[in-house]
């Protein structure tokens, strides 16, 4: 990771008539990083990653990638993208749309085969090249679509809720796949609602609202400044008497929150507590959006 | 491959994989060119197949009734006795292919040899003139059956030699030299009935038609006028140009296509929307003018395929273009302005549903006022004014010329024009939405 961001957005503003879908957004992303960018519906996400890529022209502010307008051409050809609808043409075969996506960034002869070649072993769909993708299951559909984004080799990849609709092996597989990514150095945009996605996969993450950035940092850092504390909950097998029970506790049921729950748990043990059953939940992601914005975004 | 042509291949290519849009490009216009070039045939026969003939029979002698019923025996012809106006009329009117005057004095010379040939008047539709030529072998046929069906009646025919022999010798300005040449000759004749009756008696074996007709002229057969003064730029005047069932039906069966074509294309615009992949082409680099440069092309070149199409299949079928080039320049025109139309089409709705139904609400009206289901020269005058607005008329209008009305160049031009400035018209305003909407 270098001190100057990879692509930089710079105070965007952007409205739809009297509606502003994106307002003074700010954020930056490093080289070879995963970034995350978390929010419900209509919360701006899809705007900003139109400014990003060039294809919105932002009412005020500037986004730079790789030093550069992304509007150019030149700019855009380093950027894949798999937005959330599945964009492919359902009337051709999976090596005609890789095909077709190639030929659109210039790409021809032997390079374009052996791009054909490396994106159907990547979305693992060699054996139903031949098929039109109209016949393909959701999961495979979703790999192809992550595959046309990679055809051009782009140094960035935008990927808008990847594994929406997706069994849990293609699911697995399309992880696994972005782990590979990320291990060749590729700076990856990552948009999704599954909180468990952002925290498996991503660096950082913007959590976004009404087109503000809400928060922005690692995944750790934002759950320790707004996950709030660990709950520990169970039973009791038994309690000495006089003893100071730190959060709710009756005859046998208790719930506490600490920052430090193994500590607190060997503490209460050392003191004579004996536990029946003990769980420590642990914030996460939701837990943040919650904190950050009073509603959950699972709901949204 | 250059990008926009790398598109156009695209979108024909997921426009035929979709068998029912293939159908409405290709084979229901083809339907629709065969199946009104059958029931638009120009042929004024009876609809059996037959050459309907009127005949009047000015003679109206046993030789005349023979030579009829000769005639009717043919099972390619289909006659009907008339008097003269009314058979001309039959013919004027496309009732009738030809009329057959068999003059007074008809019978008396038909079949014979040795006189001067009946004179026969032929009238034949104009439009039909193929057939005159197979007319007059089935009339020289039905004179040779009669010539031979007189030899077979010798009582008739030495009574028709005593006659003849008594005139000659009447005549004194034959010589007698002559007179005893022409006296030995029907005396060879009289031996020949002779032997005709004599074989007879052997055999019930008719007479040998062929031979008979060699070495004399059956008949004289007179052509006459039956075509009326028909003003060349009336409807009746245009249709006589026709040389074909097909060359109606099959602009009209061409625009279908086209208009299939249009709407197609149109839709497919609104799709790349919906199913996201215009984001795609959007953010590969690729100018707006590239991307709608990639549709237009493809709309194009299907316009033209579906032409080359129809026209590869009427001259199959006996299409007769008058002349290529002129067919070119206007197929070229045709789809320049279609692709126009398309732009616009393809603008009027957000979503495949909405501009589908707006293409062909525009298409069905387009159509209906360009004379894609009736021609205009058939529609009342009202409508064929109103017809300037609509593309259509002017494409039908510009390919006919090239096939059928004997269009100039420079007659040409009308047409052409004004299919390149519906067109130009068509792709400014559909830029300029697409390029405000995108925005």
């Amino acid at each position: 990771m270098t001190d100057q961001p990879f692509i930089e957005a710079r105070e965007l503003i952007k409205s739809y008539g009297e509606h502003r879908a994106v307002d003074g957004l700010s954020f930056g992303i490093n080289r070879g990083e995963t970034f995350g960018f978390l929010g419900p519906n209509g919360a701006g996400k899809t705007t900003t990653i139109g400014m990003l890529v060039g294809l919105l022209k932002p009412d005020s502010g500037q986004v730079i990638v790789h030093g550069r307008n992304p509007a150019l051409a030149d700019v855009r050809r380093s950027i894949g993208i798999a937005p959330q609808s599945l964009s492919l043409y359902d009337e051709l075969t999976a090596i005609e749309n890789l095909e077709f996506f190639g030929s659109l960034y210039g790409l021809k002869g032997t390079t374009l085969k052996k791009r054909v070649t490396w994106s159907l072993e990547f979305a693992e769909l060699n054996d139903r090249r031949k098929d039109r993708v109209g016949t393909f299951s959701g999961g495979m559909k979703r790999r192809l679509n992550i595959a046309v984004a990679l055809i051009h080799e782009p140094d960035i990849l935008l990927l808008d809720e990847p594994t929406v609709g997706v069994d849990p092996q293609s699911r697995n597989h399309i992880f696994e796949s972005i782990q590979g990514l990320q291990n060749q150095g590729m700076t990856i945009l990552y948009t999704t609602h599954y909180m468990e996605e952002a925290q498996r996969l991503c660096d950082r993450v913007a959590i976004v609202d009404h087109g503000k950035l809400l928060a922005l940092d690692t995944v750790q850092n934002l759950i320790e400044q707004h996950g709030g504390q660990s709950i520990v909950t169970g039973e009791l097998n038994f309690c000495p008497d006089g003893l100071s029970f730190p959060g709710e506790c009756d005859s046998k049921n208790f719930r506490f929150e600490s920052n430090q729950p193994l500590k607190a748990v060997a503490e209460l043990t050392g003191q004579g507590v004996k536990f029946q059953t003990l769980g420590i939940a642990q914030p996460d992601l939701e837990c943040v959006f919650l904190a950050l914005t009073g509603r959950s975004l699972r709901d949204q | 491959m250059n990008p926009v042509l790398s598109m156009a291949v695209k979108d024909i290519r997921v426009l035929f994989r979709d068998k029912l849009g293939a159908f409405f490009i290709i084979g229901f216009p083809i339907c629709m060119g065969l199946f009104f070039g059958l029931i638009m045939n120009p042929s004024s026969s009876s609809g059996s197949g037959k050459i309907a003939i009127a005949v009047v029979d000015q003679d109206n002698t046993d030789t005349s009734r023979k030579f009829i019923e000769s005639l009717q025996e043919n099972d390619s012809v289909e006659l009907t006795v008339e008097n003269l106006k009314s058979a001309k009329n039959s013919v004027r009117r496309g009732k009738r292919v030809a009329l057959l005057v068999l003059e007074e004095g008809f019978g008396e010379t038909a079949g014979v040899f040795w006189e001067p040939p009946p004179t026969i008047q032929l009238g034949v539709d104009p439009s039909r003139t193929a057939e005159s030529g197979m007319l007059q072998g089935l009339i020289m046929e039905a004179i040779g059956q009669l010539s031979s069906q007189r030899f077979q009646d010798s009582d008739k025919m030495r009574d028709y030699l005593k006659r003849s022999r008594q005139s000659i010798t009447k005549d004194e300005e034959i010589s007698a030299a002559d007179r005893l040449l022409m006296n030995s000759f029907f005396s060879s004749v009289e031996g020949m009935i002779g032997s005709i009756e004599s074989l007879q008696n052997d055999s019930e074996e008719p007479a040998a038609r062929s031979g008979m007709s060699d070495g004399f002229q059956f008949a004289n057969i007179k052509t006459i006028d039956v075509s009326r003064k028909i003003d060349p730029r009336s409807a009746t005047g245009q249709l006589l140009k026709l040389r074909s069932r097909w060359d109606i039906s099959f602009p009209q069966a061409m625009m279908w296509g086209v208009m299939s074509c249009v709407a197609g294309f149109a839709i497919s615009i609104a799709r790349e929307r919906s199913r996201g992949t215009m984001l795609r082409l959007q953010i590969a680099p690729l100018s707006r003018s590239q991307i709608l440069a990639g549709k237009a092309l493809a709309c194009f070149l299907t316009v033209i395929l579906v032409i080359a199409f129809m026209t590869i299949l009427g001259l199959f079928l006996g299409m007769k273009p008058n002349h290529f080039g002129l067919l070119a320049i206007a197929a070229f025109c045709v789809a320049y302005c279609f692709v126009g139309i398309m732009m616009v089409m393809s603008v009027l709705g957000k979503t495949e549903a909405s501009v589908n139904g707006a293409g062909w609400a525009i298409n069905m009206v387009m159509a209906m006022v360009g004379g894609a289901m009736i021609p205009v020269m058939f529609m009342p005058a009202f409508i064929k004014q109103f017809s300037v607005v609509s593309p259509i008329k002017w494409s039908i209008l510009s390919i006919e010329g090239a096939i059928w009305r004997e269009f100039s160049l420079a007659e040409m031009l009308l047409p052409c024009g004004i299919l390149l400035a519906f067109g130009t018209a068509g792709l400014l305003v559909g830029a300029l939405i697409i390029s405000k909407d995108s925005n």
